[in-house]
């Protein structure tokens, strides 16, 4: 069931992606027309000036604040008995290819290993920005974008089960040992490096998909123990890296509008 | 345009990676040092700084039928018999106690030969953490007071072993000599 769940969802993913891919394919043949009647304007600009106005309409970009909340936390809990969690991501545009982005969230995942059980609770914040390295044509307002994250977590870790790794079983395989044991206070810091994906589906809401490679500055690791996962970090590792990902739906709320006018005017200006 | 599409296939890759499930893989590295047991070095009596190889040593736990395998290669009865100069030999992990039964000589055609002692080994138990793979391990602190107790086998000869020295009070590494046996 379990898996169904998990395939189920990893397809809506995958046809996400698609949609994705199909907004980035669609935009260049646009952008051939397009540019091919702006190279004709150089002549036509010693011609009266209302018909450059009528070629090149001055590209609008909208400012705004966009929140939203990660789909695949939200939904995790469904298929999976081990985890509950949500994610709120916003992001806040700054300049033309600059956005502010944050993400918060909490999370309860019981990592269950062939000879360890224990459970991950806790909040986190992550906070950076995002790079939109996709030209948009027109009014579009798709992001293809690489970021930089300062995550932060605040979390407990509580051991439910052990096994004890014995190589000679010559008194035979001792079953789990139930602890319980409670570590509290535990904290980490990270960096995340952040590559993503948003695009517009209608009006102003937006789906979008991030992953993310993690490296950690600070663990305060429990004594006689080991932070097996940390909210927002997700599974760690023997190192310092992680990975991680999120999938999400938000809402843009646009809050002013600038006009960008196109780049042949300028020069002309200069002249 | 071609170029753009090469991290997205990295993306999707990463992600069929995280939903395939390829966390579970971990698998506890053989070399790396678990639960010890507890290592065991026969010196000569007469002559108490040279190492002595036993004979035909059998070593039992008190309620099992089958003696510690101590050559895993060998065949039949020879693969519980042990003719080196050191054993190493587990102790129970979910209890406080230990008892083996040694036996030298077993197996021999002589029955006046083979010489049963025994020996209840009295502990406290630590649980630490190892990793991940591995989980957990045991490692023994033995009695202060009482660390180990020597008796005869049920047959009433004399006991085999001469003098038994206790060298370490903690079990935590097999890289070290815990007890010596005199005989």
């Amino acid at each position: 069931m379990k898996y169904t769940f998990q395939y189920f969802f990893s397809t809506t993913l995958l046809f996400l992606c698609a949609v994705a891919f199909a907004q980035e394919t669609k935009s260049p043949p646009l952008k051939a027309d397009n540019i091919a009647p702006a190279k004709p304007v150089q002549e036509i600009e010693k011609l009266p000036e209302k018909k450059e106005t009528d070629t090149l309409k001055p590209k609008i970009n909208r400012y705004g604040l966009r929140v939203g909340v990660d789909l695949y936390r939200l939904t995790r809990g469904l298929y999976d008995k081990d985890y509950k969690g949500i994610e709120f991501v916003g992001d806040y545009r700054l300049s033309k290819n600059y956005y502010l982005a944050a993400e918060i969230g909490n999370e309860n995942k019981t990592t269950d290993d062939t000879r360890l059980n224990s459970t991950a609770k806790g909040s986190y914040l992550k906070a950076g920005f995002d790079y939109n390295a996709y030209e948009n044509w027109l009014d579009m307002e798709n992001i293809i974008s690489i970021g930089l994250r300062a995550g932060f977590s605040t979390f407990s870790q509580q051991l439910n089960s052990y096994k004890i790794y014995n190589p000679n079983p010559y008194w035979g395989e001792v079953p789990s040992i139930i602890s319980g044991k409670e570590f509290n206070g535990l904290t980490a810091s990270w960096i995340e490096v952040v590559a993503g994906v948003k695009a517009k589906m209608f009006n102003n809401v937006f789906v979008g998909f991030s992953i993310r490679l993690n490296r950690l500055i600070t663990n305060k690791e429990p004594n006689g123990f080991e932070n097996l996962y940390i909210p927002g970090f997700n599974r760690t590792y023997d190192g310092d890296f992680g990975v991680g990902f999120n999938y999400s739906i938000s809402y843009f709320i646009p809050l002013y509008k600038k006009k960008i006018l196109p780049e042949e005017v300028q020069k002309t200006n200069k002249k | 345009m071609q170029m753009k599409k090469i991290p997205f296939l990295i993306l999707i890759i990463a992600f069929s990676c995280f939903f395939s499930g390829c966390e579970k893989d971990d698998i506890c590295d053989p070399d790396t040092p678990t639960t010890p047991r507890l290592v065991i070095q026969f010196y000569d009596i007469n002559n108490p700084t040279v190492e002595k190889s036993v004979t035909n040593l059998k070593v039992i736990g008190e309620g099992m039928t089958d003696g510690i395998i101590f050559e895993p290669l060998a065949s039949g009865e020879s693969k519980y018999l042990s003719n080196a100069k050191s054993i190493s030999i587990p102790l129970k992990t979910n209890d406080i106690k230990t008892t083996y039964s040694f036996i030298l000589n077993s197996g021999s055609s002589n029955p006046l030969f083979v010489n049963t002692d025994k020996i209840t080994f009295n502990y406290t138990t630590i649980d630490e953490y190892v990793s991940r793979a591995c989980g957990f391990k045991t490692v023994f602190e033995m009695s202060p007071s009482n660390p180990f107790v020597h008796t005869d086998g049920t047959v009433a000869d004399s006991k085999w072993m001469k003098f038994i020295q206790l060298q370490k009070t903690s079990i935590t590494t097999e890289n070290e000599i815990h007890l010596s046996i005199f005989f």
